[in-house]
């Protein structure tokens, strides 16, 4: 029988490897690599201000972020509100290495990608320790001893005087093969940086569900009394699973620091910690879609409820005060509407457009 | 094939004795019966043998391990494998995961190879995934291969909770009340599937069951708890002439 590589009808699998593919079919992989490409190419198409890069940016950082809380608390099951903390550990970590060498040694600015790997691997290291908790507790109480992770970070930055307090420590401009960055190639520089990143490691997280070292998080979610039965160990899954969170969380931490230029401790608060599982709850817990639109979704709405209570406060100057409460508010509403009304996030909404598409134009 | 040995032992949670000096042996390549009254402690004995509980004392031996301080995912990889008696199935995956997991300790590749996904890792997956096939096969479970477990019916999951079990390519299943609220078609199914386990897939049975009749068919051997005691113990024509038995299943004139 001949093969239909191209849509999803008269697709046929002769193999388990053919089944193991990412995209199933050859209109998906095409999509794909058009909108991958487009990431690519709009920045040199449109004129873009720095200011709106950096917009972008900081969303396709927050992307990695999420992208390890997604894993520990979709996947493994196991929530945490320390996840800032585990980003401003990859941030400190660069910043460590500023205060001794000096923001403009050459490990920074010449071996950024060497130093953004050691974030990640301190990130994973400091996931593994403050997951050691989860051996014993479970649900609230793990939660609990994340906040405690969050609160011993916080006060370890803000106390010590080597990390000036919390005040921002400087981070130098890098090098590449075209030499120094420039102020005004800044942004679009680190947006290729970051978006390479993200698609990297997207790749990354993709392949690791599909393989046993996903299904054991999921397994440990799900039922680890089973898990266990079925020769998975599952303390060490859970360690593993936040190791794996912190290792995403510190390269989405140094990435933030080379961004910025500098780190400081405002940008890892209990605030942003709740922030990121916001993003991961509308976008979707549990699914790999869900750490893109969640970030989108949440950045997006921020930007866009300052500029409307902006917009409010020019000509209502007497409720200026209500128009700056209106950014938590908002940000609290949403999350309670997404949890009421779509407990599986904006990644659902794509599942059923996506489903839509697949049987087009034959509905069944 | 190895025997596994049950040595005088005690199980107690405080003052409550759960299990009090049971022995037993289960004899390779037999189907042997656990019965009891609720409450006998035949789910104790399972969860003692599979590493759940730890016994108070005496001790269990499965060919040359000495599993009483062994945990559960060191027994399964001894070769045992169990089947719980409340679903305990991973409901948001489905069954084709549920059962992939269950080859966890045959895959080998490493978490870079995982995320790469390319040549071993992938080579690997598809051959355990050939395994795998052949379990969905032998239980019949083609139609639900890409469904999540949840939303299955609850004789169809119990098939799933036993396929399970089964593709951990055990050497001694523990099946505990795998036809627990089923109706008559799907117990035949069910027996069907363990005599089929025990003559084709050459794997010691262990069954823990209400149905008397059920058991009377198919045992080999059978042995009777009654709070936390072993009452009886012998082929089936035997136990039934136990007075003990008789005494605990349907009470003093």
């Amino acid at each position: 029988m001949a093969e239909n590589r191209w849509l999803a009808t008269g697709n046929f699998f002769t193999s388990y490897r053919a089944e193991q593919r990412i995209f199933l079919t050859n209109i998906d992989r095409l999509v794909f690599t058009c909108f991958l490409l487009l990431l690519f190419v709009w920045p040199l198409v449109f004129e873009v201000s720095n200011k709106y890069m950096l917009v972008i940016d900081t969303i396709l950082i927050a992307i990695v972020a999420v992208y390890g809380l997604n894993l520990l608390t979709g996947f493994a099951g196991l929530i945490s509100i320390g996840h800032a903390a585990f980003v401003g550990v990859g941030a400190y970590t660069l910043a460590t290495f500023a205060r001794i060498l000096g923001s403009d040694h050459v490990l920074l600015t010449h071996y950024w990608p060497l130093m953004i790997l050691l974030a990640g691997g301190v990130g994973a290291v400091i996931g593994a320790i403050v997951g050691l908790p989860s051996l014993r507790l479970k649900h609230l109480y793990l939660v609990i001893a994340t906040l405690s992770f969050q609160m011993i970070f916080q006060w370890t930055i803000n106390f010590s005087r080597f990390y000036d307090q919390g005040q921002t420590i400087a981070i130098g401009r890098v090098f590449w093969f075209a030499g120094k960055v420039t102020r005004k190639q800044h942004y679009f520089f680190w947006y290729y940086v970051i978006l390479l990143v993200v698609v990297v490691l997207g790749f990354a997280v993709r392949n690791l569900l599909r393989s046993k070292h996903g299904r054991c998080l999921v397994a440990v979610r799900d039922n680890d009394r089973a898990a266990d039965a079925m020769g998975i160990h599952p303390g060490f899954t859970k360690v593993y699973a936040f190791a794996l969170s912190g290792f995403f969380a510190g390269v989405a931490g140094a990435l933030h620091a080379y961004l910025w230029r500098g780190v400081g401790f405002e940008s890892f608060t209990l605030h942003h910690s709740i922030s990121y599982l916001a993003m991961a709850i509308v976008g979707g817990l549990g699914t790999l879609v869900g750490s893109f639109f969640g970030p989108v979704a949440i950045l997006m709405l921020e930007l866009q409820v300052e500029n409307i209570a902006e917009f409010v406060g020019h000509y209502f100057t007497a409720i200026g005060d209500v128009a700056t409460a209106f950014r938590p508010l908002s940000f609290g509403l949403v999350i309670v509407l997404f949890l009421m009304f779509e407990p599986r996030g904006i990644a659902n909404w794509w599942r059923i457009t996506r489903t839509y598409f697949k049987l087009w134009p034959f509905r069944y | 094939m190895a025997t596994l040995k049950v040595d005088d032992v005690t199980l107690s949670f405080g003052g409550l004795n759960a299990l009090f000096g049971v022995s037993l042996d289960v004899q390779p390549g037999l189907i042997t019966s656990i019965i009891g009254p609720n409450g006998a402690g035949k789910t104790s004995l399972l969860n003692c043998v599979s590493g759940f509980y730890h016994p108070t004392s005496g001790d269990i031996y499965y060919g040359d391990h000495k599993l009483n301080k062994a945990s559960p995912h060191q027994v399964s990889i001894m070769g045992i494998a169990r089947a719980f008696q409340n679903i305990e199935l991973f409901s948001g995956m489905t069954v084709l995961d549920n059962l992939m997991l269950a080859r966890h300790k045959n895959l080998h590749y490493g978490l870079l190879a995982a995320m790469v996904f390319f040549g071993k890792a992938s080579q690997e997956e598809s051959q355990n995934r050939q395994y795998v096939e052949e379990v969905i096969d032998f239980m019949e479970l083609e139609p639900y291969r890409k469904q999540t477990v949840g939303n299955l019916s609850y004789g169809i999951q119990k098939r799933v909770e036993v396929a399970r079990a089964l593709t951990l390519a055990p050497q001694l299943l523990l099946l505990d009340e795998p036809m627990a609220g089923m109706n008559i078609a799907e117990k035949e199914d069910m027996v069907r599937f363990i005599i089929d386990i025990q003559k084709e897939r050459d794997a010691t049975v262990v069954l823990v069951e209400h149905d008397l009749g059920v058991v009377m068919d198919i045992s080999d051997r059978i042995y009777v708890l009654d709070f936390g005691e072993l009452i009886g113990a012998g082929s089936p024509d035997e136990v039934v002439k136990i007075p003990k038995v008789i005494e605990a299943y349907i009470g003093e004139e």
